[in-house]
């Protein structure tokens, strides 16, 4: 890392989006990650986040805005850029008849800054043959090969699509390892997608929900889980809700049980939905990261 | 070790706890080094700067202090701390309770009355031991 990039974000999209047809997979995005932290991309089916990551990547070309990884315009400076970036896609084209010494001698070769240690160390922790063809290999090796691959060459800024799906549970705590060695490096930057929001609580410092090719919420997990809280209401008889908290991200009402999920939750917030409201029972719940991401994804569908 | 990724409660949070928990239990005594931020990180796996966030409170508690370039140890004041710990654990526990025991709107004559029951259990079945 330079003096000249050190203020810099290490990744920075503005107003990125990409149509399909009519359809906009991703609609104005706009996002900056610092250096030195990791962010886990989370969002349903659909949800744009390999659009995004392809667009990132300079391997997808969007429709309108910019996409810059390490200071550098992604489809100005595609070769500069290969080199300091590892990426594991969310399919793994790695040639299928060569063998797993090939792949790496291959690669090896592409990139200036390969580093045989970092090699060596995740051919050992993922017990890898290199005598192995690659279509031989299961897909969790065939993961594991595309994380080495990705990030052998000690990038700067390692971007994972999604790359823990279809893992059995042994298999993805190898493959976690992994890419917890990675992150352990001092000041590197990783960008990651997935469903599974267990990882995402173990590895990221940032969350972003995206939803139909928008951002719902990019924040610190922690600061995001202490603010979103679930109200619990008992509504009294024949009382229907009258005022939504500010910040509403969901709501339910099943007979007399009222609950309602609020953003940037405060003790008076809580006083204002009892004076606004005809309820008596109030309880408040602590959310886990599943939750909250539920929540506001039902919430947005709902036109919340 | 082992935090719970699943819990509301920030993971720095657990780790420090967890950490407590086994300088309480002697898995860590007074002047002994903890695991390196990479270490614990593997092991528990979360992020080295969730470990890092763990060890600063730890540190500003002093349970814990830090060697340059040799990384953290056990203070200690810890032996003290070590005593008291498992009370504190229980007291939390109790206040979790009695939250809960308000807010479905027992008074605090029955909820004693529960506990005296439950310690009760507790003196017979020792009496039964000895």
């Amino acid at each position: 890392m330079n003096a000249e990039t050190n203020g810099q974000p290490a990744i920075h999209l503005s107003g990125l989006s990409k149509r399909f047809g009519r359809t906009w997979a991703v609609d104005d995005l706009s996002l900056e990650v610092p250096r030195g932290s990791t962010f886990g991309l989370i969002g349903p089916n659909g949800a744009g986040k390999t659009t995004t990551i392809k667009m990132l990547m300079g391997v997808l070309r969007p429709t309108a805005g910019r996409a810059e990884a390490l200071g550098l315009d992604v489809l100005e400076e595609p070769v500069q850029l290969k080199q300091r970036v590892g990426y594991v896609p969310e399919s793994h084209h790695i040639y299928r008849w060569m063998r797993v010494e090939q792949v790496i001698g291959f690669c090896r070769a592409a990139f200036e800054s390969w580093n045989d240690q970092t090699c060596q160390e995740m051919l050992d922790l993922f017990a890898l043959d290199p005598r192995k063809k690659v279509k031989h290999l299961s897909k969790g090796m065939l993961v594991k090969l595309s994380l080495l691959v990705a990030v052998s060459h000690d990038p700067e800024l390692p971007v994972l699509d999604e790359p823990m799906a279809g893992l059995d549970p042994l298999a993805r705590e190898e493959f976690l390892d992994g890419v917890l060695r990675t992150i352990c490096e001092r000041g590197r930057t990783v960008l990651f997608s997935t469903h599974t929001l267990d990882d995402v609580r173990r590895l990221a410092d940032t969350v972003g929900i995206l939803y139909e090719g928008r951002l719902l919420v990019h924040r610190n997990i922690e600061e995001l889980l202490a603010g979103t809280k679930r109200v619990r209401t008992t509504l009294r008889d024949g009382a229907a809700p009258e005022h939504l908290p500010d910040g509403t991200i969901w709501q339910r009402v099943e007979g007399r049980e009222w609950s309602v999920t609020v953003s940037d939750f405060s003790p008076e917030k809580l006083q204002a939905l009892r004076e606004e409201n005809a309820v008596d029972h109030v309880e408040v719940i602590d959310l886990g990261l599943e939750d909250v991401f539920k929540d506001f994804v039902k919430g947005k569908r709902a036109g919340l | 070790m082992r935090i719970d990724p699943r819990s509301h409660v920030p993971i720095y949070l657990q780790i420090a706890e967890a950490v407590r928990s086994a300088i309480a239990a002697g898995v860590y005594r007074p002047g002994e080094s903890l695991p390196s931020l990479r270490a614990l990180a593997l092991e528990l796996h979360v992020n080295p700067n969730t470990v890092q966030r763990a060890y600063d409170a730890l540190d500003r508690e002093g349970l814990v202090y830090s060697q340059r370039g040799k990384g953290l140890f056990v203070a200690k004041e810890a032996a003290a701390f070590a005593q008291t710990h498992a009370q504190q654990v229980v007291r939390g526990k109790l206040d979790e309770a009695i939250a809960a025991a308000a807010t479905a709107g027992m008074s605090a004559q029955q909820i004693q009355a529960v506990f005296a029951a439950a310690v009760e259990g507790l003196t017979k079945m020792e009496d039964h031991r000895s």
